[in-house]
C-alpha cells in the first residue's frame, strides 16, 4: 500500500504536467495562427478572436480533464 | 386553445428559463460539500462561522448553494432596481448596466444575427450569472460556487434542454430528427443515417458533459493556486505573526481566466443555439 502510494504521489503530477505540455503546444500553435490572421487582415480581428477563444477552449479542455483525474487520484491518496 | 397557450408559454422561454436556471444551480446540493475531492480552498465566511459553532455542519454542507443563492439574488436585486427607476438621462448605475447590456447584445448579435433578441435574455443570464460565481472566489470571505461540479452541471444541463427546445422549436420535431440524422438529402447521405444518428446523439450528450468539466475544473484549478500559494506565504515566514502576499500576481490571473471561462460557457451555449437553427437562414447570413 505504501509502495501504491508513492507511485501514485510521483504519477499523477507526472501525468498533468504531460498534459500541460500537448495542452500548451496546441494554444500555442492556434493562438499563434490567430495572431497572424489578426495581422494581415485587422478588420476581421473579432470574427478570428471568437473563433479562437473556442478552439483554446477545446483544447484546454483536455488539460482540465487531466486535472480533475488529477484531483481524484489525490483524493485516493490521501 | 390549448395548443395557443402551450405555443405562448414556450415563445417567452427565454424570460422565464433564467430564473429556472439559478434555482436549478442553487438545487445541487452534493454530499462533499464545498470540499470536492479533498481539494483546499481559502476559508470562507461560511468557515468562520462554522468554526464558531453557528452552523452546526449544516451551512458547510451547503455552502455552494449559499452563495449561489445570494449571487442570485443579488443580480435580481440589482437588475429590478434598475429597470424600476429607469430614467431618460441615466444615472450611474443604470449606466454601467446599459453599458453591459448593449456590450453583450453586439457580442451575440455578431453570431446569431437577427435571432439574437430571441435568446439573448438566456445566453446573457448565464454570462454575468457564471461571472459573478467566478469572481466571488477572490472577494475576501467569500467562495466561489462555481468550485462544486454539481453548480455547473446543473448549469449545463439547462443549456443542454434549452438548446434541444430550441431546435425542436424552429425546425419541428421531424425537422429536429432530420438535423440530427445529419440532414440527408441524396441517396448517399440516406445511406449514411444509421451511422450518422447515433454519432450526432454522443456528440450532443457530450456537450453538457464537456462544458461542465471545463468550468468546474477551470475555477477550481484556480482558487486551489491561490490558496496553495496563500499558504506558502504563510509558511515561508512562520516566524512573525503576518504572511507575505505572495498570492497576489495570481489574482490578475484569475480575473482574466474567470472572465474568460464565463464567456467561454456564453459562448460555446450561443454556438450551440446557432447549430439547432434552421440552416438555410444562418447559411444566408454569412
Amino acid at each position: 500500500m505504501e509502495y501504491f502510494g508513492s507511485m501514485l504521489a510521483l504519477a499523477a503530477p507526472l501525468g498533468l504536467g504531460l498534459a500541460a505540455v500537448g495542452s500548451a503546444y496546441g494554444i500555442g500553435r492556434a493562438v499563434g495562427s490567430a495572431m497572424e490572421a489578426m495581422g494581415r487582415q485587422p478588420e476581421a480581428a473579432g470574427k478570428i478572436q471568437v473563433s479562437m477563444i473556442i478552439g483554446a477552449a477545446f483544447i484546454e479542455a483536455l488539460t482540465i480533464y487531466a486535472l480533475i483525474a488529477f484531483f481524484m487520484a489525490m483524493g485516493k491518496l490521501g | 386553445m390549448i395548443l395557443a397557450i402551450v405555443h405562448k408559454f414556450f415563445l417567452i422561454a427565454p424570460g422565464w428559463l433564467g430564473p429556472i436556471l439559478m434555482a436549478a444551480s442553487g438545487g445541487g446540493h452534493g454530499e462533499e460539500g464545498g470540499h470536492s475531492g479533498g481539494v483546499e480552498h481559502l476559508p470562507s465566511a461560511v468557515t468562520f462561522l462554522e468554526k464558531y459553532g453557528i452552523g452546526h455542519g449544516v451551512l458547510e454542507t451547503w455552502v455552494n448553494v449559499i452563495f449561489a443563492f445570494a449571487i442570485a439574488i443579488f443580480l435580481c436585486l440589482v437588475s429590478v432596481r434598475v429597470y424600476a427607476r429607469r430614467q431618460m438621462i441615466p444615472g450611474p448605475l443604470q449606466n454601467f448596466v446599459e453599458m453591459l447590456v448593449e456590450g453583450m447584445y453586439n457580442f451575440i448579435y455578431s453570431i446569431l444575427g437577427k435571432d439574437a433578441k430571441l435568446y439573448i435574455p438566456f445566453v446573457g443570464t448565464l454570462f454575468f450569472y457564471i461571472l459573478a460565481l467566478n469572481w466571488m472566489g477572490m472577494i475576501p470571505f467569500g467562495h466561489s460556487p462555481s468550485t462544486s461540479l454539481n453548480i455547473t452541471a446543473s448549469m449545463a444541463i439547462m443549456v443542454f434542454l434549452y438548446v434541444q427546445y430550441v431546435g425542436i422549436h424552429r425546425q419541428g420535431f421531424f425537422g429536429y430528427l432530420h438535423h440530427m440524422a445529419g440532414s440527408p438529402s441524396d441517396v448517399v447521405t440516406w445511406c449514411m443515417v444509421p451511422l450518422m444518428f447515433p454519432l450526432h446523439l454522443i456528440g450532443e450528450l457530450a456537450k453538457p458533459l464537456s462544458l461542465s468539466l471545463r468550468l468546474f475544473g477551470n475555477i477550481t484549478g484556480e482558487d486551489v493556486l491561490i490558496a496553495v500559494f496563500v499558504g506558502l506565504g504563510i509558511a515561508m515566514v512562520s516566524f512573525s505573526p503576518v504572511g507575505i502576499p505572495l498570492q497576489f500576481p495570481f489574482y490578475f490571473l484569475g480575473l482574466i481566466l474567470s472572465t474568460v471561462q464565463a464567456l467561454v460557457f456564453a459562448l460555446l451555449a450561443t454556438i450551440y443555439i446557432l447549430l439547432m437553427l434552421p440552416h438555410e437562414e444562418h447559411a444566408a447570413e454569412h
